[in-house]
């Protein structure tokens, strides 16, 4: 046993490698900060070691309370709605069927564009004057176009189906591989004890896909507690901070401001409320997946 | 010609090239700057210094355009300590804090007080710090107003030299018009650092201000300021313009006046070129540009824009530095970059040059306008106090049942919470 | 018949839902400067080039592209042959500091980027490997190692045990075993993971832009972030060079397609 201990260790030393230079001391760099209170411009204040006061003023500052909130509606609204849209892109990828390629590509668009070009294409797409949203809901109509980027309810909303649109692939593509390895006979041996096609998605396909699921929700709550290039380019945080999302706040306090203990608390927090979140999944996912499994 | 013989030549030809190249003793210069809209005059002046400067290399480095981009990139960089930085480009609000956190060189030394006496008085004002000075002014921007010649000649009012004439003026013109797609007014108040440009000059020729830099507390709280607020929420947006203006930055406001869309605009002084350029404006020829109107007679303020070139701290070469900041801001790059692109020069002495005249025929009356703009507020932390402006001003703004007293207050008590971190090197 | 006019309402329905926002962004290229900004929107352009060629001229649009695909297939190579390494140890080996390496992986993703982009330019900068490729390929295989991994992982569990254990018989080694045995099994996943990280390298934003400074080395995100002037916006110009950055990627997939489909089969087989 001690030589497989010793084999897993030099396959798993080359990822380590990359991954403690530049995720994990970055990462302990960023908490030692998250301690101190450093403010580029005011040097003379120097480096002082503060323990919690930042995240003390973090949890008594509307503006970031403001933003914490903004961002958990955010992702309670993408994700569900990403991995249905997703599972049924996946579903349709499965099936055989001329073409299938071709769209398989399509589908992939949303994900190739660069995310700062997409956030420029959304903006144009909501424009107030010729943007295509208004042009669709109200054609030559203009004096009915509105601007969505304008209300605070809306620019929440637009800069949603923007993310929506931009990361259903990586979800399809997700649930699409896990669709692929589940294995035919099954689907047949279901249908000669005369399953329906919905009986058979209900309990054979689901659960085997729960792994795949996971993953992609997984990932996919990670990525949209970060969202920051959509908001950057669309709203910049407004109208009237209704889009300042954790990250994007934390950017402004680390980088526009020079506020490096603070924005270091924020990221802290933000990590933290990923960690929370993954673990809670584990969690749900680790129960049903035993069961699942019992033969 | 054998196979061994075309090898000799090439090695020949690079190792002669890279002794030739090591003999030459080439000091490199960096310089982090976004790519100019005229490139070519911008890269004929780097050529032009190289020339006059044997052995020196200006290596550009473009960063980019969006200030707030830049800034992030310099900060990255400088905060670093990065050697391989010498010469950088800095927009009117960052020499307070590039200089509070040590970041930039004072000039004192080169920058000689004859020598500022030749600039503009507002541009070097918005680069000194402590008594010191920091930048050197490159070309200037300030708030202005532009609006429709033919639109109002048509319904016989005159260009407003108040706010409240204005929309007057604004609602006269529409209610003539009766075209349902115009608009009274357009201008930027998206949540970003051009809502403060906006802002502080309804706000300042009301009487009030941002800040009293004496004293050193917010003054977003007072009745001055907080009643051109109202004006601008619901006078302004409320009556004459149109709920998109919320989301609009300079690109956005512009093409709604190009394309005819608008009566009054306001924008900075880049905008009246495209205006009237044939290709891309509906309304060329039909423009009018006049000072901003204030809340009396004579009140109007203007935003102090424009940028700046600063030397590294950390350079190793700042004498080199000085001499290519020197020359990028001298008479001849400055009139050549204003002939090429119309941005307005610093040096007072090209606002009498006939060919500058030619190029920019209004360019005396921007003169005045450029001598009474006001910067925003000198301080290191201001990129911190405008985000809690930003934030104050698009709350009341983009929400119209806001208590605009309330909230005011909560963003005079954010700023002096910021200021507070001031105070305690009062002392030079 | 039923089956294949549903799935036909259903493509196109996919389809139009990718395509449609991207495909006003292609219409929008090929328009002249007046109907760009013209209200209303006018849906056909004139199938003017000016816009392509500004932005290939004036913008250079091309070394962005080669500079992005240099660095997105680097990441996407290097991250894969680690990745497998790893993954394999974690699927096969399941020892309890192997999952937990796992378990590490996931969390050290989920730090926000913004804050770790100081230390690791710091880190570069350190390396001198600021503006080369093998400084952005570097951050960008610790970014992208934890989903490579989770995903390969994934795929390597579903491979039966026996097959591998037979190979192991005949004489392989562990080494061998993954090379020859169990990366054909999992071909789709790798593919998969492979196409994943690459798409990632290719579309991330923020590391480039403050690693890569010099233009000789910028990727296409960056590059097409300094299309705007300072206060102009050549939306005809993006549209256009977001036009050319997609298609490679495009054309890319409709290669991996048929990777993907024969792994699948060849597994088929071998099972």
């Amino acid at each position: 046993m001690k030589n497989s201990q010793r084999l897993a260790l030099f396959f798993l030393l080359p990822s380590f490698f990359f991954v403690a230079l530049f995720s994990i001391f970055p990462i302990v760099e960023s908490l030692r900060l998250s301690f101190y209170r450093m403010i580029l411009t005011l040097p003379w204040l120097g480096q002082r070691m503060v323990g919690w006061e930042n995240y003390r003023d973090l949890l008594t500052d509307p503006v970031a309370l403001a933003s914490i909130r903004t961002t958990l509606i955010f992702i309670a609204v993408t994700i569900p709605l990403e991995l249905l849209v997703g599972l049924g892109i996946a579903l349709v990828l499965n099936e055989m069927f001329r073409g299938r390629g071709l769209l398989r590509a399509v589908v992939l668009i949303p994900w190739a564009v660069p995310t700062v070009v997409a956030s420029q294409m959304w903006r144009f797409i909501f424009n107030d004057r010729y943007g295509l949203v208004n042009f669709m809901l109200f054609g030559a109509d203009t004096s009915r176009y509105w601007a969505p980027l304008a209300h605070p309810h809306f620019a929440l909303a637009a800069i949603m189906v923007a993310e929506i649109w931009k990361t259903t692939p990586f979800a399809a593509l997700i649930i699409l591989a896990g669709l692929q390895s589940i294995p035919d006979d099954l689907y047949e041996a279901a249908s000669v004890d005369g399953a329906t096609p919905w009986q058979k998605f209900r309990h054979l396909t689901l659960p085997l896909l729960k792994p795949a699921l996971l993953l992609a929700l997984l990932f996919r709550t990670i990525d949209a507690l970060r969202v920051f290039d959509l908001v950057f380019v669309m709203t910049q945080g407004g109208p009237a901070d209704a889009t300042n999302v954790l990250q994007f706040y934390g950017y402004k306090k680390t980088f526009a401001e020079g506020m490096i203990g603070y924005g270091s608390a924020i990221a802290v927090t933000v990590f933290f409320m990923s960690l929370v979140l993954a673990l809670a999944y584990l969690r749900a996912f680790k129960i049903t997946r035993l069961q699942g499994q019992t033969p | 010609m054998s196979i061994v013989k075309i090898f000799q030549c090439c090695a020949a030809f690079v190792l002669g090239t890279h002794g030739a190249v090591a003999q030459a003793q080439n000091t490199e210069l960096r310089f982090v700057t976004w790519r100019s809209e005229a490139p070519e005059v911008w890269n004929q002046g780097i050529a032009d210094f190289e020339r006059q400067n044997p052995g020196v290399k200006v290596v550009s480095e473009i960063g980019p355009q969006s200030s707030t981009q830049l800034h992030d990139l310099l900060t990255q960089k400088l905060k670093n300590r990065d050697t391989r930085l010498d010469v950088f480009v800095m927009d009117v609000i960052w020499p307070a804090e590039f200089a509070s956190a040590g970041w930039a060189l004072p000039l004192d030394g080169y920058f000689t007080a004859a020598e500022r006496e030749k600039f503009l008085k507002a541009p070097i004002s918005a680069n000194q710090y402590r008594g010191r000075i920091f930048g050197v002014p490159l070309f200037i921007d300030a708030g202005l107003l532009y609006y429709r010649k033919d639109l109002l000649e048509k319904h016989k009012v005159s260009p407003p030299r108040t706010w409240p004439e204005l929309v007057d003026a604004a609602k006269a013109v529409l209610a003539g018009e009766h075209d349902p797609q115009l608009v009274g007014f357009s201008a930027q108040f998206k949540q970003y650092e051009g809502l403060v440009c906006n802002m502080m000059e309804y706000i300042l020729s009301n009487g009030g201000t941002l800040w009293d830099e004496t004293r050193m507390v917010s003054a977003l709280d007072r009745p001055a300021s907080i009643a051109a607020v109202r004006f601008v929420r619901d006078r302004v947006i409320g009556e004459i313009s149109h709920r998109g203006v919320l989301a609009y930055e300079e690109p956005e406001s512009l093409a709604l006046f190009t394309e005819g869309r608008a009566i009054f605009h306001r924008n900075w002084p880049y905008a009246w070129a495209l205006a009237n350029d044939g290709e891309k404006s509906k309304i060329a020829g039909k423009v009018g540009m006049t000072p901003l109107p204030g809340f009396g007679p004579g009140t109007g303020v203007a935003t102090l824009g424009g940028w700046q070139l600063g030397l590294s701290r950390y350079s190793s070469k700042p004498d080199l530095a000085w001499r290519f900041a020197a020359f990028m801001t001298g008479k001849e790059m400055q009139k050549r970059i204003a002939l090429a692109t119309g941005r307005a020069p610093t040096r007072r002495a090209l606002y009498d040059d006939p060919q500058i005249k030619k190029r920019i025929p209004q360019v005396q009356s921007l003169l005045a306008t450029f001598k009474q703009a006001v910067p925003r507020p000198t301080t290191p932390v201001y990129v911190p106090l405008s985000n809690i402006m930003q934030r104050y001003f698009s709350a009341v703004l983009a929400l119209p049942d806001t208590d605009i007293d309330g909230r005011a207050a909560l963003a005079a008590r954010d700023m002096n919470r910021v200021l507070d971190l001031l105070r305690d090197r009062q002392a030079p | 018949m039923k089956r294949s006019v549903a799935l036909l309402f259903y493509s196109i329905g996919i389809a139009l839902y990718c395509l449609v926002p991207f495909l006003w962004f292609v219409l929008t290229s090929l328009k002249s400067s007046a109907e760009l900004t013209a209200i209303p929107p006018e849906l056909i352009p004139s199938f003017h080039w000016g816009f392509y060629q500004s932005a290939l001229q004036n913008y250079g649009l091309l070394h962005y592209v080669a500079n992005s695909a240099i660095v997105a297939a680097a990441t996407a190579l290097i991250t894969v042959a680690i990745g497998s390494l790893a993954a394999y140890a974690i699927a096969r080996f399941q020892l309890t500091w192997t999952n937990f390496y796992l378990l590490l992986l996931l969390v050290v993703s989920m730090f926000p980027q913004i804050a770790i982009a100081g230390p690791i330019w710091t880190i570069l900068d350190r390396l001198q490997w600021l503006n080369t490729y093998q400084g952005l390929v570097a951050a960008y295989i610790a970014l992208s190692l934890p989903l490579a991994i989770w995903i390969l992982a994934t795929f390597f569990r579903e491979v039966p045990r026996e097959i591998e254990e037979a190979a192991l018989i005949d004489g392989c080694s562990r080494l061998q075993a993954l090379y020859k045995v169990v990366l054909p099994l999992a071909a789709p996943g790798i593919l998969t993971a492979g196409l994943l990280v690459f798409i990632h390298a290719w579309n991330e934003f923020f590391f480039a832009l403050i690693i890569m400074t010099d233009p000789t080395v910028q990727t296409l995100p960056v590059g097409i972030a300094l299309f705007p002037g300072e206060y102009t916006m050549p939306w005809g110009e993006i549209a256009a060079a977001s036009t050319i950055a997609t298609l490679p990627l495009v054309v890319l997939t409709l290669i991996f397609q048929r990777g993907i489909v024969r792994g699948l089969s060849a597994g088929a087989v071998k099972g």
